[in-house]
C-alpha cells in the first residue's frame, strides 16, 4: 500500500514539473487569446456603439484612414492611398471636401474586389439605418451641418416628415438624391461633401470608429442590408437589433475572417491569408470571455491566456509574476463626473424628501444656485479619490475636456478639498437662507459601482461635518432603478462619464456643455435656458466650425475655464488604463481611440 | 432464496398497474401547459412591476451605453409602455408559433440559447451524477457500517465542513490546485486545439456533448480534452454534494441496519456483505432517491457558482445573467425550462419510487 502511494506521489510530482516548465514557454504560438470581461452587442459596424462590439469590427473590417501608432492625431493611409490634406490638395481651401484615393488590389475576404462604390455604399448605408441611438449622428453632423444628428432631421427638414419609415417613394427619391450627392465619385476617388469645416472630420472616418468600416456592397445586399434604393429607406432604416442582417455576419478587407460569435463566450477569428498587407502573425486570435478574475488570472499565468483585463484592484496579483508584464498611465480619453440636477423632478421623487428648503428636504431648484454647486466642489476630496480608489491611476478633472486634448491646460483653475470655502458658499447660498434651515437629499449611485460609492461617501462625510443640519443618504440601487431615475430627472445629482468617440474637444463640450447635448438633459430646462443665455452654445459652434486652432484652443480653454468658474458639475477625474499581458507579447502598443485589443500588430516570441 | 423472491416481487406488475401508470404518466404531462402557462403569468407579471424605464435597462445595460440615447424613442420602439397583456399577448403569440423571444442578454432567440448551452449543462450534469450520487451513498454506507468508529467520525466532519464551504471556495481551491500549481485541469469546456478540431469542417457534432461526438469522429484528443475540463466542475460539485448524500444515506442506513429483518437475517447466518449490500442499503436508498431529484434538477438546470468559476457556458450562467439585466423573453424561457424539468424529474422520482418500493402506488 505505501509503495503504491510513493509511486503515485512520484508520478503526480514529476506531472506537476514538467507542467510548471511548459508554463514558461510560448504556448500556441499560432494563436492569441484575450481573456476579458463583457461581450459583443452586434457584429454591424453600423449598429454598435460599445467597445465590446468595435473590438471585434476591428479585427475584421477596415477603414479609410489609420491612426499612426499611439497617436491620435497623426493618421497613415488604410484603405486611402493618401491622408487628405490642402498640402496635397485632396482637402479643400475652407476644409469643406475631403477626397480619399480608393486603395487598389484590395479585396474582401471573399474574393470580392475593392471598389469607390463599395466605400460610398458603406457610408450611405449606414446614414440609411442610423439606428436610434446609435452612432451614426457622427456622420450627420460634419456633412449636414450642425442641428443634424440623424435621418429624421433630414426627412423632417427636407420633406417635412418626421419618421424616415413613413416617406412616401416620391420623398425617399428626394431624401436619397440629398444624401447621394454628399458623397462622389471621381473614378478611383471618393469625395465627402461637408456643410461647413469640421476639423475632426478624419479622427470620424479613422479606424477605431467602427462606423467609418467600408463593406461589401454586393455581399451587403445579399445579406438583406439596404439595396441601395430609395424604396428601401424605410425598411432598412432604424433596425431592430436582431433583424438586422448584419447583426452577426461579417465581410471586410481586414487581416481576420470572423470565424465563431459565441456571444457571452468568446470569438474565434482565423488569418485572411488573401491579406492585401502583410499577413498576421497569428493564424487564430480568440477573445474570450471570463468574468472570474481569479479564473483569469490563472490563465494567464498558465499561459493559455496571452493578455488578460485586470482591474486596478486586483492587479498587485499578477505583476510581479514571473512571465507578466503589466502597463500603467495609458493615456484614456474618459471622464467622470458628478452632473448637478439644475431642475430636479419633484412628482414621485423620494430622493428629495419633502422636496422644500425647511431642513428635511431640497427644493426642485437646489442646484441651480452656483453657491450651492461650488460648495460640493469644495467638499470633494479630489486627491484622496485619485490616490485611494484609483490607486493613483488618474488624473483631475478641469472641466469636460481631457488631456490631452486643445484646451486642455494642466495650469488651469480646479477645485480642491477646502471646507472653510464650502462653509462660505453654504452660507451664501440661497440669500442664507439654506444654512439656517439645512437640508437633507440622497446621493444616489447605480449599486456594485465602488468609485460612484466612494466619492458619495466623501461627499456626505464632509459636507455633514461642515453643518449638523446637512444630511446626506448615500443609496445605492439597481442599474434598472437608477436608469429609471436618472430618466425621470428625480435624481438630484448622478454620476455621469464619457468614453471619446473622436479625439476631439467638441466631442466632450457638445454633450457635457451644449443646451442640446446629452447632460443639459440630465440639468434640466434651467441649464439650458442658462447655456444659452451666457453663451455657450455660440462658444461651441464657432469652435466646430474653424480651422484656426489658435481660434480653437481659445474657444475650449474658455469653455474648460467657464465649466469650472460655473461649477457647472462636479468634475471628478480622468482615469489612465493598464495592459496586462505575457512577456512573450510584442509588439503591443496603445492608443486611446483603439477599442480594445489589435491582433494585427502583435507576434509572440520565445525569450 | 430470500434474494429470488425479492427480485421477483421488485419486477412484478399487473397489467391493471401498469396501466395505472401509463395513465398516471400522461395526466401528468397533460397539466404540464397549463403549470407552464401559470408559471409564465407569474413570472411575467412580476416583472411588470417595474416601470417601463427600469425595464429598458434590458436594452441598456451599462452607464457607458446612455449617451445619444432617446429613452423614450426606445421604449416606444420596445413597446415598453404598451399595456402588461398586450405585451404578454405578444410574446405568448410567438411561443404559440414556436417563437420563443429575442434574448437581449444572450444576444440571440431564447430557444437557440437554451437550446446552444443545454449540452454543456447536459455533459456535466451526466458526468457529475454518477460519481455524486455514486459516492456519495458509498460514503454514506461505510460511515453507517462503521459507526461511531474512527472512519465514520472523519467521514461526517469532512462533510460537516463540505457541506457549510461555500462552493466558489471550493471551486477556486480546485482550480488554484489542479489547475494554477498542477496545470491539469484547464477551466472551458475545451483548450484552444481541442476547440479548433471541434469547430472544424470535418468535426460533425452530432450530440453537442464533447465526449460523445469526440468518439464518434473518433478524435480522442477532443475526448481527453473534455474530461480534463470537466473533472475540475465534477470534483466541486462532488465535494458539496457529497456531503449532503453521505449524511441522508448515513442516517438511512443505520435507521434500516436497525429493522427486524436485517437482525433476522444476521440470525440466519446470511453473510454481512450481503446483508449490507442487499438487504440493507437497497431500502436504504428511498431517501436518497427523493434528494437525488432535486439534485439532478439543480445539474440539469445549471449551476450558476461552478459555471462562473470554470468558465463553463451552461444554462445556469445563462439564467443569472438574464435575471441581472432583467431580460424577460429570457427569464421566461429559462423558467418554462425549469418548470418542465421540475415535472418531469419529479415524475420519473415519483415513478422510481414506485419501482423501488412495490407498496408505494401511483393514484
Amino acid at each position: 500500500m505505501q509503495k503504491k502511494l510513493v509511486i503515485l506521489l512520484t508520478l503526480v510530482l514529476v506531472f506537476s514539473v514538467f507542467s510548471v516548465v511548459g508554463a514558461q514557454e510560448v504556448k500556441s504560438p499560432d494563436t492569441f487569446t484575450f481573456v476579458t470581461i463583457g461581450d459583443q452587442s452586434t457584429l454591424d459596424p453600423h449598429f454598435a456603439y460599445d467597445t465590446g462590439s468595435s473590438e471585434v469590427i476591428y479585427q475584421v473590417y477596415e477603414t479609410l484612414i489609420d491612426y499612426d501608432g499611439e497617436s491620435v492625431q497623426d493618421f497613415v493611409p488604410l484603405l486611402s492611398t493618401e491622408i487628405p490634406s490642402q498640402e496635397n490638395g485632396l482637402v479643400n481651401e475652407d476644409g469643406s471636401e475631403y477626397t480619399f484615393v480608393i486603395r487598389e488590389g484590395v479585396e474582401f475576404s471573399n474574393g470580392n474586389s475593392l471598389t469607390p462604390e463599395d466605400v460610398k455604399y458603406s457610408f450611405l448605408r449606414g446614414m440609411v439605418s442610423d439606428r436610434s441611438g446609435g452612432p451614426i449622428w457622427m456622420l450627420y453632423e460634419p456633412l449636414f451641418g450642425a442641428g443634424f444628428a440623424g435621418l429624421s432631421d433630414v426627412t423632417a427638414d427636407l420633406v417635412g416628415v418626421e419618421d424616415p419609415k413613413q416617406l412616401t417613394d416620391e420623398q425617399a427619391e428626394e431624401v436619397l438624391a440629398a444624401l447621394d450627392e454628399k458623397i462622389t465619385i471621381d473614378g478611383n476617388e471618393v469625395t465627402f461633401h461637408l456643410a461647413a469645416p469640421y476639423p475632426p472630420f478624419l479622427n470620424i472616418v479613422a479606424k477605431g470608429a467602427s462606423w467609418g468600416s467600408i463593406l461589401d456592397k454586393e455581399w451587403s445586399m445579399e445579406q438583406g442590408a439596404w439595396d441601395g434604393t430609395a424604396a428601401d429607406i424605410a425598411a432598412s432604416h432604424d433596425p431592430v437589433k436582431e433583424e438586422d442582417p448584419l447583426f452577426d455576419k461579417m465581410m471586410g478587407t481586414g487581416p481576420f475572417i470572423l470565424t465563431e460569435w459565441v456571444n457571452g463566450d468568446n470569438v474565434v477569428f482565423r488569418r485572411n491569408d488573401n491579406y492585401w498587407g502583410e499577413l498576421a502573425n497569428f493564424k487564430t486570435a480568440i477573445i474570450r470571455n471570463v468574468d472570474e478574475w481569479s479564473t483569469r488570472k490563472l490563465m494567464l499565468l498558465r499561459g493559455d491566456a496571452d493578455m488578460i483585463y485586470a482591474p486596478t484592484q486586483y492587479r498587485a496579483q499578477v505583476e510581479s509574476e514571473d512571465g507578466v508584464v503589466v502597463t500603467t498611465g495609458i493615456p484614456v480619453l474618459q471622464n467622470m463626473n458628478m452632473v448637478f440636477n439644475w431642475d430636479i423632478t419633484t412628482e414621485g421623487n423620494n430622493y428629495i424628501g419633502s422636496g422644500e428648503m425647511d431642513g428635511e428636504g431640497i427644493p426642485s431648484d437646489f442646484f441651480d444656485d452656483q453657491d450651492v454647486r461650488k460648495a460640493f466642489s469644495y467638499s470633494f476630496n479630489y486627491q484622496a479619490f485619485l490616490e485611494q480608489v484609483r490607486m493613483g491611476e488618474a488624473i483631475q478633472l478641469r472641466g469636460p475636456i481631457v488631456d490631452p486634448l486643445l484646451g486642455y491646460d494642466e495650469n488651469s483653475d480646479v477645485y480642491s478639498l477646502d471646507l472653510e470655502k464650502a462653509e462660505e458658499h453654504f452660507r451664501n447660498a440661497f440669500g442664507g437662507e439654506l444654512w439656517e434651515t439645512g437640508f437633507t437629499m440622497d446621493l444616489v449611485y447605480n449599486s456594485g459601482n465602488d468609485p460612484r460609492k466612494t466619492a458619495a461617501d466623501m461627499l456626505k462625510s464632509y459636507i455633514e461635518r461642515i453643518n449638523p443640519k446637512f444630511n446626506i443618504n448615500v443609496r445605492g440601487v439597481q442599474w434598472s432603478t437608477y436608469l429609471d431615475a436618472s430618466v425621470r430627472g428625480t435624481l438630484p445629482a448622478s454620476f455621469g462619464g464619457w468614453l471619446a468617440d473622436f479625439p476631439d474637444p467638441h466631442n466632450f463640450v457638445q454633450p457635457f456643455l451644449a443646451s442640446a447635448g446629452y447632460y443639459a438633459g440630465r440639468r434640466g430646462d434651467t441649464y439650458k435656458e442658462w447655456a444659452e443665455e451666457i453663451g455657450i452654445n455660440d462658444l461651441i459652434s464657432e469652435g466646430i466650425s474653424t480651422t484656426d486652432s489658435t481660434r480653437r484652443e481659445e474657444i475650449y480653454k474658455e469653455l474648460q475655464q467657464m465649466s469650472i468658474d460655473h461649477a457647472i458639475d462636479l468634475w471628478i477625474d480622468q482615469p489612465t488604463g493598464s495592459n496586462t499581458r505575457r512577456t512573450w507579447v510584442e509588439g503591443w502598443y496603445p492608443n486611446a481611440m483603439r477599442p480594445g485589443v489589435d491582433f494585427y500588430s502583435m507576434d509572440k516570441v520565445a525569450e | 432464496m430470500l434474494g429470488r423472491e425479492f427480485k421477483k416481487n421488485y419486477i412484478y406488475y399487473t397489467r391493471k398497474e401498469s396501466y395505472e401508470l401509463l395513465n398516471y404518466i400522461i395526466r401528468r404531462f397533460l397539466i404540464l401547459p397549463f403549470i407552464l402557462f401559470g408559471v409564465t403569468v407569474l413570472v411575467f407579471s412580476m416583472i411588470m412591476m417595474l416601470g417601463p424605464y427600469q425595464r429598458l435597462s434590458t436594452y441598456i445595460n451599462d452607464p457607458a451605453q446612455l449617451k445619444g440615447q432617446d429613452m423614450d424613442e426606445l421604449v416606444a420602439k420596445y413597446g415598453l409602455d404598451d399595456p402588461w397583456y398586450e405585451q404578454y399577448g405578444r410574446w405568448i403569440g410567438g411561443v404559440a408559433q414556436g417563437d420563443f423571444g429575442w434574448s437581449e442578454s444572450a444576444g440571440q432567440p431564447v430557444s437557440e440559447a437554451i437550446f446552444s448551452r443545454f449540452p454543456a449543462t447536459l455533459e456535466l450534469a451526466v458526468f457529475a451524477v454518477i460519481p455524486v450520487i455514486m459516492g456519495g451513498i458509498w460514503l454514506g454506507v461505510l460511515s453507517a457500517v462503521h459507526h461511531n468508529q474512527k472512519f465514520d467520525h472523519i467521514i461526517r466532519i469532512i462533510s460537516t465542513i463540505g457541506w457549510s464551504f461555500p462552493t466558489f471556495v471550493f471551486g477556486l481551491m480546485v482550480l488554484m490546485i489542479f489547475y494554477g500549481v498542477l496545470g491539469w485541469f484547464p477551466p472551458g469546456r475545451l483548450g484552444a486545439d481541442a476547440a479548433a478540431i471541434v469547430r472544424s469542417a470535418e468535426f460533425a457534432s452530432y450530440t453537442g456533448l464533447n465526449v460523445l461526438d469526440g468518439i464518434l469522429n473518433l478524435e480522442f484528443g477532443v475526448v481527453l480534452d473534455s474530461f480534463r475540463h470537466l473533472i475540475g466542475p465534477i470534483v466541486t460539485l462532488a465535494i458539496v454534494w457529497w456531503s449532503y448524500i453521505l449524511r441522508i444515506t448515513r442516517s438511512s442506513m443505520l435507521e434500516t441496519l436497525r429493522k427486524d429483518y436485517i437482525r433476522t437475517a444476521r440470525a440466519k447466518g446470511v453473510a454481512e456483505k450481503f446483508v449490507i449490500n442487499k438487504h440493507a442499503r437497497r431500502n436504504a436508498l428511498i431517501p436518497v432517491v427523493t434528494v437525488a431529484g432535486p439534485m439532478v434538477l439543480g445539474l440539469l438546470g445549471g449551476v450558476v457558482i461552478v459555471e462562473s468559476v470554470f468558465g463553463y457556458r451552461g444554462i445556469g450562467q445563462y439564467a443569472a445573467q438574464a435575471a441581472q439585466q432583467l431580460d424577460y423573453s429570457g427569464i421566461l424561457g429559462v423558467a418554462m425550462y425549469f418548470s418542465f424539468l421540475l415535472i418531469l424529474i419529479n415524475l420519473i422520482v415519483d415513478v422510481s419510487y414506485a419501482v423501488i418500493d412495490p407498496r408505494i402506488r401511483l393514484e
